[in-house]
């Protein structure tokens, strides 16, 4: 696989973005979540707003950062309480997931029999945007996130980031008015991280909602507010949680 | 490879039991047919005379023609051996629409042009015959040609002894069939004779009757067969299959795909391709049928794919009906998938 050169200088530092706070929030009141009546809650009683602009869920593992954005998302159904986004929308509406909805999964799944243009192309059409559209938005989000000369791989033949980068692509073409990610830059060198910054910057611009779940200090610059899951934790699974971070 | 064995046997059955139903037409279900030998040491009459006639009492149960059958053969320059029958006076008013003005003598034969007339020769006489369909009474009794001539035409033939032949058409709502060769039997017993040989149609029926019951098992065990074996291939690219199903659907859903719509997605797939598959299999062996059906020793005219095809029956239709069962017993892992929320799935 031939390494393609990737500069900061070909992605220069956005314009201080102007995000409206007061927008429309997402709303979450009361939630519960567990996986199984045998198990313990996961999500215990949350209740929280998210505004405009790019919050970051910040927390040890298995604090219950990822569920929550799945609950966001409406790819999980909430044990208790409610969800609701933004124009009245529920999560698990198929209008709010094909059209204001960008996801990114902390595993990409990445479609792999796919080209990575044939992946965006696709999230595209399923958002309704018409060919010429899809093509078009294709053509912008894969020049922008260095990944044009890869439009004909799959995603076997990338490298970690330039995966990484494609399904951040992906979520980004229906020009989503949510946007959540979770871990988009685990494991990802400084480079690759600060185009992944640079461009979530750009995007989340006024009424658009960003929420990201990551371990990732070098994310925090871009965030315009930060919440510590590790406090809704209840007491024994905040110590195992702490437990687990010391180590 | 499965349709393909499944309609291979099927269609066996089908032209076995159309095979049987020609030849079952083809003698009349109403026919009986008495053969009594008659040596030229007969103590009852001699040949070249009449004899006396032991069936005038079953008369008022329906018609009969009498005829004798001779030992000995005719001859066309195109056929060696032509069975020769010969007929009295009694059997004129059958006749009648069948004798030529220039001839007393009829070939009956299905292949060669009505209404010609033909030569043939017997021993060192020759005469000619014309040519006649063979219908009615003479349809059981004609396999490729029936010579038939008058009485006495052919002195030395009779002399040697022949076969008394009776065909009777019983009328419906008289005697059954049964009935009616007991009558025969009792009708011999009474004079002191042998019983004669006796031909029906209750043997084919019950060779048809015995042939449905096998072909009702047959059908029964292939459908129980088939449905397994799809069920079990079927189910087994289902299993192989279901982990990738259901990530990929999980993953369309997460874009806002429609459940039904990625199922429905699945099952069409799955069908397309299963009938695809299944219908180029019965079409390949509608294209080799004459060949294959003809190897296996149906006879030609039974394969006239024009006349009656087997290949457009219900039994292939029920062959479709499983292969499709099985479609959509492969595409239920998606359906299974589609229960579970997405998040569980791509976590």
């Amino acid at each position: 696989m031939s390494a393609v050169p990737l500069s900061i200088a070909s992605f220069p530092a956005p314009p201080e973005p102007s995000i409206e706070r007061s927008g429309e929030k997402i709303a979450c009141e009361h939630l519960f979540f567990r996986y199984s009546r045998k198990t313990d809650w996961v999500i215990n009683d949350f209740s929280q707003q998210f505004r405009p602009g790019i919050t970051m869920i910040k927390g040890a593992s298995g604090c219950g950062k990822s569920t929550l954005l799945r609950l966001l998302a409406g790819y999980l159904p909430p044990s208790s309480g409610r969800v609701e986004m933004p124009g009245g929308f529920h999560p698990e509406d198929r209008e709010f997931q094909r059209k204001q909805l960008g996801f990114v999964f902390q595993q990409l799944n990445l479609l792999p029999l796919a080209t990575v243009a044939r992946n965006l192309e696709m999230a595209g059409s399923l958002a309704g945007l018409s060919h010429e559209e899809t093509l078009e938005r294709t053509q912008h989000w894969l020049m922008l996130l260095g990944l044009k000369q890869f439009a004909d791989r799959r995603p076997a033949y990338l490298s970690g980031g330039q995966q990484q980068r494609a399904a951040i692509a992906r979520a980004l073409i229906k020009d989503p008015s949510i946007l959540l990610l979770d871990e988009p830059t685990s494991g990802l060198h400084d480079l690759n991280t600060q185009v992944i910054s640079n461009t979530l910057r750009h995007f989340v611009t006024g009424p658009r909602i960003c929420v990201i779940c990551t371990h990732d200090h070098r994310l925090e610059f871009i965030a315009h507010e930060i919440l510590d899951f590790n406090r809704f934790l209840p007491l024994e699974g905040h110590l195992v949680a702490l437990a687990g971070t010391a180590e | 490879m499965l349709v393909t064995v499944a309609t291979v046997i099927l269609v066996a059955f089908n032209l076995l039991e159309r095979n049987l139903r020609t030849r079952l037409e083809n003698f009349g279900i109403n026919t009986i047919i008495s053969r009594e030998m008659v040596m030229n040491s007969d103590p009852i009459a001699m040949p070249n005379q009449p004899r006396p006639d032991a069936f005038a009492s079953l008369d008022k149960f329906g018609e009969r023609l009498r005829l004798r059958q001779f030992y000995l053969r005719a001859r066309m320059p195109w056929q060696p051996e032509i069975m020769i029958m010969s007929y009295g006076d009694e059997a004129l008013p059958i006749l009648a629409g069948l004798l030529h003005t220039n001839t007393p003598v009829i070939c009956f034969n299905e292949n060669m042009p009505e209404n010609s007339l033909v030569e043939v020769s017997f021993e060192r006489q020759q005469a000619v015959a014309v040519v006649r369909s063979p219908k009615g009474f003479f349809r059981p009794l004609v396999g490729q040609s029936l010579l038939l001539v008058p009485q006495g035409m052919f002195p030395e033939a009779e002399r040697i002894g022949y076969v008394e032949t009776v065909v009777f058409r019983k009328k419906a709502g008289t005697l059954s069939i049964p009935q009616f060769v007991s009558a025969i039997h009792n009708l011999f017993l009474m004079d002191e004779r042998n019983p004669p040989q006796i031909q029906s149609a209750v043997g084919m029926v019950k060779e048809l009757e015995n042939l449905q019951a096998r072909q009702a098992q047959w059908r029964s065990a292939m459908a129980g067969m088939l449905g397994l074996a799809l069920a079990l291939v079927f189910g087994a690219i289902a299993v192989l299959e279901f982990r990738q199903n259901v990530y990929v659907s999980a993953l369309m859903r997460s874009f806002g795909a429609p459940g039904k719509a990625l199922y429905i997605r699945q099952w069409l797939e799955n069908a397309i391709l299963a009938n695809l598959a299944a219908i180029s299999a019965i079409l390949a062996l509608a294209c080799f049928h004459k060949e294959l059906f003809g190897m296996l020793g149906f006879p030609a005219d039974l394969l006239n794919l024009n006349s009656a095809n087997p290949y457009w029956s219900w039994e292939i239709a029920l062959i479709l009906l499983w292969v499709n069962v099985g479609a959509f017993l492969s595409s239920l892992s998606v359906a299974i998938g589609l229960r579970q929320p997405v998040g569980e799935i791509l976590s």
